[in-house]
């Protein structure tokens, strides 16, 4: 039998990684008190009734420092935003840093100082944490690790029906080409998104039936996901789906697709139709480029599909797939 | 736009139920036609095809064996991310390097003036549009494998293989090579822009100059292209680099159809020529890319395509890119 490597396409959150998680998932011993293994937090019920969120995730990304954050400010907003679009308030973070020999202090104290800043800010804790520094060339630079728990009474996930609708709270691949402007040395005015999104959260999660952080894979992977899960069909307008024009350019020159690039500070939910306009106006006190791009067309597609209509006409938005890479000519 | 469309309808008529064929060469107009469906929308006599736009795809399977022999002998390699996946005879680049080579992906030929060790050698991939930064890398010392290619001679050969009645050009080797260089081809030609609006006005312009029979070329690009291009790109070019017959995958060899370092001693293939002359490449038969590339088939026509060919198990080259390669465009948008 052929020996198997584990390629990168396998850490980027499109149809691959799905397949690697599955390979393992179902073998590992869960227990038989945790709930949503495979959503942003896992979930446990307190003797009280609340339900307890407990997410983690490591972050590593080149370059450390860009546009509008830094790998703290992101690893700290990353794991904040997985417990707030469950439905939860977090109330504490675990913080490990395994650090390249060589590492400049000067860069981690500024690092440092973004996790401090973000932390306060947010009025959420780091309680716990671990460092590790490992031999150059070992690891690149430096990874950060952040868990979170949260509590809350109610987790976000309620019946879709035909007719919700999708929305988005903001411009979309802004933190992606915040990063790819300087891994290819271009000037934008663009910065990244990175930011929590807690007190928006806090906002409309009992207005909304779901909610998702389009990070890596964007807003195609997170709805292809909802709608494969879920059994739905979701009908996005191309036209409606908010995005910077210095964006559109930067994808258009890269040959990118924004609708596959990542986000660090967006929510994509759904809602009812009753709630879609009040749930929008809120997430527009935040940004004013929130807006509905789309909705559930029918709730009897096993396999799930995600539609794209554009003003030629209408094709399938398909999982993203491979390493995001600009073209070569 | 729906002008555009409407006239195109309109024109189509004309040619009295005679199948028109265009082919457009670059793969990123291939990128966009197949993402906006343009190809369904057309009247059914205006055929459009794919060309030998994507810098990946025509790549030949033996450039790609030699810069796996490079890495696996211990020299450090450096490619563009596409091309990592393309498979060679037995492996890839991509696959080399997580069995161990030092093989680095990057995203722009600068970062290669950046890496710390300087005997990395850079897989130079491209038309027009990527070989002035392969050539600002020779003169800055860096050793390069070139699989350069140049633009015009493979649609000189298409032209006399296929039956294309025009071409939508490359706008970005056009940039650079400028709008005149096509004048010579004696087929109508349409420089066309990217966007999709663009693209249809193109069409447009190409099936009047098809129909009166004008055998000339239409700049409809001109915010960009210029007819003596880019001298700048071109100077760095004729500086560093001299002109070769070159492979192309499905052409085969074309006459003064490449290009590589002036300078021998930064040319790997003379640098390398050791170990590169035991390296033996043999191409999957099944694969059908070549005839892809020559608009002789399309991808749906491979038997490969979607079942053991997809952009997860690249069998060919046009499966690799999906914003170029006819097969990665066509799996990611048709399926």
């Amino acid at each position: 039998m052929e020996k198997k490597n584990i390629s990168l396409e396998q850490g980027n959150g499109g149809r691959e990684m799905n397949d690697l998680l599955n390979s393992f998932l179902g073998n590992l011993y869960r227990g038989d008190k945790w709930e949503n293994f495979t959503n942003d937090s896992a979930t446990f019920e307190l003797p009280n009734k609340d339900t307890l969120c407990f997410t983690t995730d490591s972050f590593v990304v080149n370059p450390i420092k860009f546009p509008g954050g830094d790998i703290g400010h992101l690893a700290i907003c990353g794991t904040i935003n997985d417990l707030a679009v469950m439905g939860a308030d977090p109330v504490g973070l675990s913080l490990s840093l395994i650090i390249e020999e060589g590492f400049d202090i000067e860069t981690l104290n500024e690092i440092m100082g973004s996790i401090n800043k973000i932390s306060k800010e947010q009025q959420i804790p780091i309680v716990t944490g671990d460092t590790k520094v490992m031999e150059k060339g070992a690891i690149d630079k430096i990874v950060i690790n952040v868990s979170g728990v949260g509590i809350t009474k109610k987790i976000i996930d309620e019946e879709i029906i035909t007719g919700d609708k999708i929305i988005i709270s903001g411009g979309i691949g802004e933190h992606a080409v915040a990063l790819l402007s300087q891994r290819f040395d271009f000037q934008t005015q663009i910065i990244s998104d990175s930011k929590s999104i807690y007190l928006e959260m806090k906002k409309i999660r009992n207005l909304i039936k779901f909610a998702k952080d389009p990070t890596r894979g964007g807003i195609a992977s997170v709805l292809n996901e909802v709608s494969n899960e879920k059994g739905i069909e979701i009908e996005l307008e191309d036209s409606k789906i908010p995005i910077k024009k210095e964006v559109r350019t930067a994808c258009n020159l890269l040959g990118l697709d924004p609708l596959e690039l990542a986000n660090e500070g967006r929510i994509i939910t759904i809602v009812s139709k009753n709630n879609s306009n009040k749930v929008l106006e809120e997430l527009k006190k935040f940004n004013e480029m929130a807006q509905i791009i789309g909705e559930v067309k029918s709730t009897s597609n096993k396999q799930g599909k995600v539609i794209l209509k554009t003003s030629l006409g209408s094709r399938i938005l398909q999982m993203p797939s491979g390493k995001i890479v600009p073209r070569i000519c | 736009m729906n002008i555009y469309l409407k006239k195109i309808e309109e024109i189509a008529k004309e040619f009295d139920n005679r199948t028109i064929t265009i082919m457009e060469v670059c793969g990123g107009h291939t990128n966009t036609i197949m993402k906006y469906g343009i190809r369904d929308i057309l009247p059914k006599n205006i055929h459009l095809i794919s060309g030998p736009g994507c810098p990946v795809c025509v790549t030949s399977q033996k450039d790609i064996d030699n810069m796996i022999a490079l890495a696996n002998s211990g020299i450090p390699v450096a490619s563009y991310g596409d091309m990592m996946h393309v498979p060679g005879t037995k492996l890839s680049l991509a696959k080399a390097k997580s069995l161990g080579a030092d093989v680095k992906m990057i995203y722009t030929a600068t970062e290669m003036l950046k890496d710390e060790n300087k005997h990395r050698v850079f897989f130079g991939i491209g038309f027009e549009t990527t070989t002035p930064m392969t050539a600002y890398l020779l003169e800055k010392g860096i050793c390069v494998y070139s699989a350069h290619k140049i633009m015009p001679p493979p649609m000189r050969e298409i032209t006399t293989k296929t039956k294309v009645d025009g071409f939508i050009d490359p706008g970005h080797v056009a940039c650079i090579i400028g709008s005149k260089v096509f004048d010579e081809l004696k087929v109508p030609q349409v420089i066309s822009g990217f966007k999709k609006e663009q693209i249809i006005r193109g069409i447009y312009k190409l099936l009047v100059l098809i129909k009166e029979g004008k055998n000339e070329v239409i700049n409809d690009y001109t915010e960009v292209v210029k007819e003596d291009g880019n001298p700048k790109a071109r100077k760095i070019i004729r500086d560093n680099m001299k002109l070769i017959d070159s492979e192309w995958r499905g052409l085969g060899i074309l006459k003064n159809s490449g290009l590589e370092p002036k300078n021998d001693k930064i040319n790997a293939k003379i640098k390398y020529a050791n170990i590169l002359k035991n390296v033996k490449s043999f191409s999957n038969p099944a694969c059908r890319c070549g005839e892809i590339i020559k608009g002789l088939c399309e991808p749906k026509d491979c038997k490969l395509f979607g079942k053991v060919c997809t952009p997860q198990n690249p069998i060919g080259a046009c499966m690799v890119s999906e914003t170029e390669g006819a097969c990665g465009i066509a799996f990611k948008y048709v399926k």
